[in-house]
């Protein structure tokens, strides 16, 4: 004990008098601790955070696939396509069953990723369709209201229309016939005759006009199919935005509200969004950034988005609120507006805000309004179109994921939309055709079989027993006839007996993925059933391995320091050594053992090790504590999306700062084991050669 | 009386590439308890590497060494260094005191490795020496604080410290000037003669010499003579 004392004395008083050596050696060691505990706490408070994000929100912790599937289930990245062929799972309400007995196994959610296409009329329609209702209605003032619509929208694709022909120089009778049409229908005199005689005009103008008016490019929706209220009820980052829930049992579907506002809002409207979100959240300035540049330079070509949706009153007024703004700017409306989004940093806010508050009610913000039902098509998965119609009862979002490129990854269908456009089959249907098998004894009949003897050129079924006096087309039509009708509403009960492709499974302990993982595969394969249990980390694709990542470099990192730090005091210890030989060799002489100076020299290493290490400990503590309180914020979609939302709150783990004190403690230790045994080396006799 | 220390047909033999040098060629002389001794040689004559084998820092190639009876031969590393702890003290050419301790701690340093000390007890017998050699106002001093002679002071305090049967210097004059070389040998003259430590220098210079009771004269690794300069304490 007493020999400790002195050693520990001895190893102080040494490093007292080699400050430099143990201030750069102590450095490195705080450093290296700092690092250690700021890093994995970091990136465990990091892969929490983005497991809550995918699992809360999407995924669940578990997702079942069949076992037969050819391709891996894959949510995100460039793998992840509803191309994927993954199979499917023939009897969810079965799976779910034997699922929840599972201990552990909180909600069994069914699943499926597919994607559609609205067809959404054009604008020129809606503003047709609005003209016709007017004069149902008989609404003087409505009717001139929806003329002058009408009458701004063909006046811009007349323009278009010259303009194209314009450049193209050619002589198309197409286009001639087109034009002259136009040039109707903005003539002054069919406007009066549409007034006294409406029926003919209309006509004209809905089967003349309104296939001009091409559209914006196709839309794609991604969506899963589910079942809508156990979905909202198991992913707790489920919350709705707009409209409500379907009622159970009925069709419909809900976007996500970020690909709403993406896909389907006003386009002036949502570039002027991205602008005001990008200097508000991000504080980029239109000045500096090129993408905000491009976004205001085409904002100047938007402005028949607005002016058409405008009635003769709203473009009066705002007409002449613009004249007052640019009484230098000729031409009409569209000028004037053009004029108004020519926007910089300066005239930004206030332009956003007068154009929210006397434009934005003046014109239908979204092309399918909340509320509404629209057409959504999609092939068949053996490449048939199919369509069904929606409605879309609301949008939601993932709790604090509003930016994150997740939020608008996927939408969600009811499951018996999602499986009529996958052409998948309901318990129901199955029961049919089984039926139908068994009377005309087909050998082998699967939906693909049946699609294709309806809508394909070859029916592919072979008939066993030919004198069958089944007729079988109108049996099988019938089967598609039904479907056909779609009907608003389903028996929740009996959906779930049908097909799907996945499903998800949360669970009651997120840290206990494994285990339950393990379990369900042993009921599943004792059950008889084609199912694979698989976490959720296998199926995040390149997301989910961003942690091993991300945990990867850290940990070279960490690595690299630590082998620096290692070579590094081992050279200024050996360093030390040697010019310590003197002090060693006459310590030796006056009584000192070998063990004592090795032991000294491990203890001076030990004791800076020591401080160092705990002063890193406890300035990384101090800092992510107080990272704690104030939170790392971020507005940029990826950080929000590891983060689980716009702000991180480190934990302190105390397991990782015991680690790094630990690591390095050793780590100081080990650097030291050879230079020790070098000065252990140092015989007496070099006292006596030695100077002081 | 028995002789302190002894040596016996002592050779010592140091490798130089394939050949080896001698250094010692068959000495034999032994020194009494209480002698204050010199080793008077020129460089190169042997002289350090006889005080290196009295001192235990080293072993023969042949012949015996005995300190307090006991052959150095037949020690082994940790044998030698509790001989030099409990029975030797050391006084260097250089001083060799450890920069990083001040007085009172390079002169502790050897009594921490002895242990068996409380502190108190520790601190009583440091102050005690060092005021016995002059320093107790340098007391709290680092070595780079000091003058040459009182660094051999403190040199002399940590060799005496323990209270050494023998007190082996190398040189301990060399890097003074005359006045303090003087000082300092005197200094050990008187502590020889209150506590009859025995002190076994080695030395060439003549003024130091003519301090000493008994001069072993040496040349080419061989004793060529010995002179007795007084009669008390003589062996």
């Amino acid at each position: 004990m007493e020999r400790l004392r002195i050693l520990v004395l001895m190893a102080l008083r040494s490093l007292g008098g080699h400050k430099i050596k143990g201030l750069i050696v102590g450095s490195l060691l705080a450093f290296g601790t700092f690092l250690f505990v700021m890093g994995t706490t970091m990136l465990e408070n990091i892969e929490r955070a983005m497991e809550a994000s995918i699992t809360k929100s999407i995924t669940g912790h578990i997702q079942l696939v069949s076992k037969k599937a050819v391709d891996r289930l894959t949510f995100f990245g460039p793998e992840a396509s509803s191309e994927q062929d993954i199979g499917v799972l023939e009897d969810f309400a079965r799976i779910r069953e034997v699922a929840s007995e599972v201990p552990g196994v909180r909600a069994v959610v069914p699943m499926g990723r597919y994607y559609g296409q609205p067809i959404l009329n054009t604008e020129l329609d809606e503003a047709i369709e609005a003209l016709e209702e007017a004069f149902a209605e008989g609404d003087a003032a409505r009717i001139e209201d929806r003329i002058g619509k009408v009458r701004r929208m063909t006046a811009t694709l007349r323009e278009d229309f010259e303009r194209v022909m314009a450049l193209s120089r050619e002589d198309d009778a197409e286009n001639e016939k087109a034009l002259a049409a136009l040039e109707r229908v903005t003539s002054e005199e069919f406007w009066t005759s549409l007034r006294e005689e409406p029926e003919e005009g209309l006509q004209f103008l809905s089967f003349e006009i309104a296939k001009l008016s091409d559209d914006e490019s196709m839309i794609y929706i991604p969506f899963i199919g589910t079942d809508l209220h156990h979905y909202a009820e198991s992913f707790v980052h489920f919350e709705m935005v707009q409209g409500e829930m379907p009622p159970p049992g009925t069709r419909g579907i809900l976007m996500s509200q970020a690909a709403y506002d993406m896909h389907l809002k006003n386009r002036p409207a949502r570039a002027l969004d991205r602008i005001h979100e990008a200097k508000t959240l991000d504080g980029r300035t239109i000045a500096d950034d090129p993408v905000l540049q491009d976004l205001v330079s085409r904002l100047g070509e938007m402005t028949a988005q607005v002016t058409m949706h405008l009635g003769p009153r709203a473009s009066a007024s705002l007409d002449e609120e613009l004249r007052k703004r640019f009484p230098e700017v000729e031409g009409d409306l569209d000028d004037r507006l053009a004029a108004f989004f020519e926007l910089d940093d300066e005239n930004f806010a206030e332009r956003y805000e007068f154009f929210q508050k006397e434009i934005v009610p003046q014109i239908p913000l979204y092309r399918v309004p909340v509320g509404s039902t629209f057409t959504l098509r999609s092939m068949t998965k053996s490449g048939y179109p199919k369509a069904v119609n929606v409605k879309l009862w609301g949008t939601f979002r993932f709790k604090s994921l509003e930016r994150s490129d997740l939020a608008s990854a996927y939408s969600l269908i009811d499951l018996a939309s999602f499986r009529d456009l996958l052409g998948l089959m309901t318990a129901e249907k199955r029961r049919e055709l089984d039926a139908i098998r068994e009377e005309i004894e087909v050998a082998e009949i699967d939906v693909d079989d049946v699609e294709a003897f309806l809508f394909g050129e070859d029916p592919v079924i072979e008939v066993a027993s030919a004198d069958s006096d089944l007729d079988l087309d109108a049996r099988l039509e019938s089967l598609d006839r039904a479907e056909a009708e779609t009907p608003d509403t389903f028996d929740p009960a009996e959906i779930e007996k049908g097909t799907i492709l996945n499903a998800a499974i949360v669970i009651e302990n997120p840290r206990a993925v494994g285990e339950v993982v393990t379990r369900l595969q042993e009921v599943f394969d004792r059950e008889g059933l084609e199912v694979r249990a698989l976490p959720w980390t296998a199926v995040t694709g390149i997301i989910g391995q961003l942690v091993v990542v991300l945990r990867a470099i850290l940990y070279v990192l960490i690595g690299i320091i630590f082998i620096v730090a290692l070579v590094i005091i081992n050279n200024s210890m050996v360093m030390a050594t040697m010019d310590r030989i003197g002090e060693i060799g006459t310590m030796r002489a006056i009584g000192a053992g070998r063990r004592f100076v090795l032991a000294l020299f491990l203890l001076e290493t030990l004791v800076l090790g020591f401080f160092a290490s705990a002063l890193g400990a406890l300035g990384a503590t101090a800092l992510l504590a107080f990272l704690g309180q104030t939170g790392i914020h971020t507005h940029q979609p990826f950080f929000i999306f590891l983060f689980g939302g716009t702000a991180l709150h480190p934990e302190i783990d105390l397991a990782n700062v015991l680690w790094g004190f630990v690591v390095i403690v050793v780590i100081s230790v080990l650097s030291t084991l050879y230079p020790a045994r070098l000065a252990a080396k140092v015989a007496p006799v070099v006292a006596m050669q030695g100077k002081e | 009386m028995s002789p302190i220390v002894s040596v016996e047909n002592v050779v010592k033999e140091y490798p130089l590439g394939k050949l080896s040098v001698r250094a010692l060629d068959g000495v034999t002389v032994s020194f009494g308890e209480g002698e204050f001794a010199a080793i008077a040689a020129p460089s190169g004559a042997g002289k350090t590497t006889l005080l290196n084998l009295i001192g235990c820092v080293d072993v023969p190639t042949s012949g015996v060494v005995r300190i307090d009876g006991q052959s150095t031969s037949d020690l082994n590393d940790a044998g030698l260094t509790a001989l030099r702890l409990h029975k030797l003290g050391f006084i260097f050419q250089s001083f060799n005191l450890i920069a990083v301790l001040d007085v009172f701690q390079n002169v502790e340093f050897p009594l921490l490795l002895q242990g068996g000390m409380t502190k108190k007890e520790r601190e009583q017998r440091v102050r005690e020496i060092v005021e016995q050699v002059g320093l107790e106002k340098q007391i709290r001093q680092r070595p780079n604080e000091l003058s040459g002679g009182q660094r051999q002071r403190v040199a002399i305090a940590r060799a005496l410290v323990t209270r050494p049967r023998i007190v082996l210097a190398d040189e301990p004059t060399a890097n003074l000037d005359s006045t303090t070389g003087t000082n300092i040998i005197e200094l050990m003259k008187e502590i020889n003669r209150k506590a009859r430590t025995t002190f076994i220098f080695s030395t060439h210079d003549p003024k130091v010499i003519d301090q000493a009771e008994r001069v072993i004269r040496m040349a080419d690794g061989r004793i060529v003579g010995e002179e007795s300069r007084l009669s008390e304490g003589a062996a």
